[in-house]
């Protein structure tokens, strides 16, 4: 399908007038007029807006347009605000949208009242030779004079290209600006208040090797208190899994950095400050397990046999209570006195000056001779105990060495502005493909125990549980299938992530050029 | 992507304002339509209102490529463009002559089409010579226009005569009574009879009505213009027909 090409009008314009010039030459015939809200969506973490695009939904109708040149990409009829991609009608619109949106929820971020006429500009046959459409959009409940965006949108036809072009040589004669459709966005975002892109989990921090070491380490995590405040609120209102999943990842990431950048701080102050961060990460260990064994359901459920898979309803239907339980649970945790004060304590501790004779002996060193020597010190220890994995495979191996890769990549990303954006960016991606063998290897094991103890807390009292319990069973053993799999896979992993190019690629980048105790 | 071409050795049998109606309708079903004016009388071209003439004359069309794509108008209809007649199709028969493989050329002129639409149709000139044996090539479904005549019955027989004999698929050609007078009994008692001698002709028939003839005037498909009328559901019902076959 052609583009409608958007043309904007700045100040002193006067529609009528610009119309009677139009018509003073060519053919105007209007064929209909509207007035519609629109309401703009987007996820929490901007999901839509990363990859150009927009989700507009107009009198029920969503439609999916690529930002820069407003092009259609799909749309759906859907009622009942649908806050979840599966809660979108079979179809293009939904297809587009699931790798995108994945589990998040959708967010109405902005809303426009839109007065919309089309017109169609005739030749001498009376045939139509253009399309053309007059939008003025307004925020809902003002009535200020100037509108927030008044534009023409033009649609050639095929084989008229003459004619459209000299539409739109005139209104560029009338002092319209034609430009791509970011414009509309932006100005409808930002007369809502939102900044596009305001909220990401990945850390995107800017520090100077030279930095010193106590200074670069309250920055990562001044940014890292900062994601669990942003998500919060969504945890509470239960908006969508990632919320708390985003909340948990930087609690994570800061005790990782406690406890991997070692004596910046005085060890008063770190051990008091993990342990706090050891029982914020509990208070929603279950939830997170619920969520993820709920968000499977569907995964599950294509795994068992087809005259089991109906039966493993009761599972998730137990699921879904025991969570409304926990959730609730973890809302008082956040309300609670003991966190507050944990928060508090933090707060007041990161944005603290620094001393200028800092007590802990790290403190002042350069961040770049402590990220270097830390970060290799961990690499070495992964390249070793791997290699004694690859004789002898043990499950507790491979969990051990599961968290020495998650240390190195969590300073992976700390650090990460202080190396060059494409070597370390390489490294990461190397790094990811070991995690991941490992990461499955660990949530199979874990789900099967999971579903283990599950099954053991299903009531009992209805018929069904019976089958409930085959189902339970098959799947376990399905994944045990699964783990025998990844396990096997892992030799040829590691063997790719230790390769002597790699080995030679981390060396370059991380180790120290001179001796420092990083212990 | 289907093709139906709407033929006939005939010419004055309602062959055009089937072709424009039924294209109007699969489009209007949300089909990405084309309709090809190889008449170059070009009266569907005259219909959309489409100046006739082809940006490569007649060489564009028998060239797969680039021209034929240029010479593509957009009608004022959703998902409808348009092929416009080109007065040099009165020589089409001898390019395609010229040239090897003469009798498959319209296949490659449209193949490149394929992606972007979901039918093709055909307005097809009255000929039998080896521009029909194009359309024969390149047609999903030949769909002929029958004026219930004897002498209607016996072309048509000859056309599948033809066909059996250039050992072309008569199983593609789909026949539709047009033009029918409901108040002739001549017209009813022949239609009987056809129907019985020929297995493929569609049930639904086209009546000689007023506003089909308006289309003229109008220049826009009777559907378009008249959407209630006897004769907008009488191509409604025949597409609905068609369209199983192609659809």
């Amino acid at each position: 399908m052609q583009n409608f090409l958007p043309f904007y009008a700045t100040s002193n314009y006067d529609e009528i007038q610009l119309l009677e010039t139009i018509n003073s030459s060519m053919s105007l015939f209007k064929t209909e007029s509207c007035i519609e809200t629109l309401t703009y969506y987007d996820t929490f973490d901007w999901r839509l807006y990363h990859e150009s695009l927009a989700l507009v939904e107009g009198a029920g109708l969503y439609t999916l347009s690529r930002l820069n040149d407003g092009q259609r990409q799909a749309s759906a009829q859907a009622g009942d605000k649908p806050a979840f991609v599966w809660d979108f009608p079979p179809g293009m619109l939904q297809n587009q949208l699931a790798p995108i949106l994945q589990m998040r929820a959708l967010l109405a971020l902005a809303q426009v009242e839109k007065q919309a006429a089309a017109y169609r500009v005739l030749n001498e046959d009376q045939k139509t030779v253009v399309y053309l459409i007059s939008e003025i959009m307004r925020l809902p409940q003002t009535d200020t004079e100037s509108p927030l965006i008044t534009r023409f949108r033009l649609k050639p036809v095929r084989g008229y290209d003459d004619q459209a072009q000299a539409l739109a040589l005139l209104l560029q004669e009338q002092g319209l600006v034609a430009t791509g459709d970011d414009r509309a966005y932006t100005k409808i975002m930002q007369a809502a208040r939102r900044a596009p892109g305001d909220y990401s989990s990945k850390i995107a921090l800017q520090l100077e090797p030279a930095m010193r070491a106590d200074e670069a380490t309250k920055t990562v995590l001044r940014f890292l208190l900062l994601v669990m405040q942003q998500n919060e609120a969504g945890i509470k209102k239960d908006i969508d899994t990632e919320f708390l999943h985003d909340f948990r990842v930087a609690v994570r990431r800061t005790r990782s950095a406690l406890s991997q950048v070692k004596r910046v701080f005085p060890a008063a102050v770190t051990e008091r400050f993990k342990a706090d961060f050891r029982a914020v990460g509990r208070f929603s260990n279950d939830l997170r397990d619920l969520d993820v064994y709920l968000l499977s359901e569907t995964g599950y459920r294509a795994l068992l046999p087809e005259i089991l898979a109906d039966d493993i309803g009761p599972l998730f239907t137990h699921l879904k209570r025991k969570r409304s339980q926990v959730l609730k649970q973890v809302r008082r945790d956040l309300e609670s006195e003991q966190y507050l004060r944990i928060i508090q304590a933090w707060q007041a501790f990161l944005n603290e000056p620094s001393r200028d004779d800092p007590s802990a002996p790290n403190a002042g060193q350069p961040i770049i001779n402590l990220a270097q020597a830390r970060l290799y010190k961990i690499y070495r220890r992964i390249v070793k105990a791997g290699h004694q994995i690859l004789e002898n495979v043990a499950d507790e191996k491979l969990h051990a060495l599961r968290i020495e890769c998650k240390k190195l990549r969590y300073l992976m990303e700390f650090f990460a502005s202080l190396f060059p954006e494409d070597e370390i960016g390489q490294l990461v991606k190397q790094l990811k493909k070991l995690q991941d063998n490992l990461g499955d290897f660990n949530d199979l094991c874990v789900q099967e125990e999971y579903l283990l103890r599950a099954a053991a807390e299903l009531p009992a009292a209805k018929a069904e549980p019976q089958e409930a319990l085959l189902a339970i069973g098959g799947l376990i053993s399905r994944l045990d299938q699964e783990r025998q799999v990844v396990k096997a896979d892992f030799a040829k992993t590691f063997t790719n992530f230790a390769s002597p190019e790699n080995q030679a690629h981390f060396k370059r980048l991380f180790k120290p050029q001179k001796k420092v105790a990083a212990r | 992507m289907k093709t139906v071409a709407i033929y006939s050795n005939k010419g004055g049998v309602g062959k055009t304002a089937a072709a424009v109606n039924l294209a109007y309708l699969a489009a209007q079903n949300g089909a990405k339509t084309l309709i090809c004016d190889l008449d170059p009388q070009s009266s569907t071209t005259f219909y959309f209102r489409v100046k006739p003439k082809l940006a490569g004359k007649a060489q564009g069309l028998t060239k797969a490529g680039k021209p034929i794509d240029r010479s593509i108008k957009g009608t004022d209809y959703p998902n409808l463009d348009l092929l416009p007649a080109d007065l040099s199709h009165r020589s089409l028969d001898i390019t395609f002559n010229a040239m090897k493989r003469s009798r498959h050329r319209l296949n490659k002129v449209l193949d490149p089409l394929a992606g972007e639409y979901d039918h093709i149709f055909l307005d097809c000139p009255p000929t039998i010579t080896l521009l029909a044996e194009n359309i024969f090539n390149v047609a999903d479904l030949v769909l002929v226009p029958l004026i219930p005549t004897t002498l209607s019955a016996r072309a048509h027989e000859q056309l599948l005569a033809f066909m059996r004999k250039q050992k072309y698929d008569p199983e593609r050609v789909y026949g539709f009574f047009s033009m029918v007078d409901r108040r002739k009994k001549l017209h009813r008692d022949l239609a009987l009879g056809m129907h019985k001698q020929f297995p493929h002709i569609f049930q639904t028939p086209i009546p000689y009505l007023s506003q089909i003839e308006q289309m003229g005037l109008q220049r826009e498909p009777v559907p378009a213009f008249a959407p209630k009328s006897a004769a907008a559901k009488a191509y409604m019902a025949l597409w609905a027909e068609v369209s199983k076959m192609v659809g």
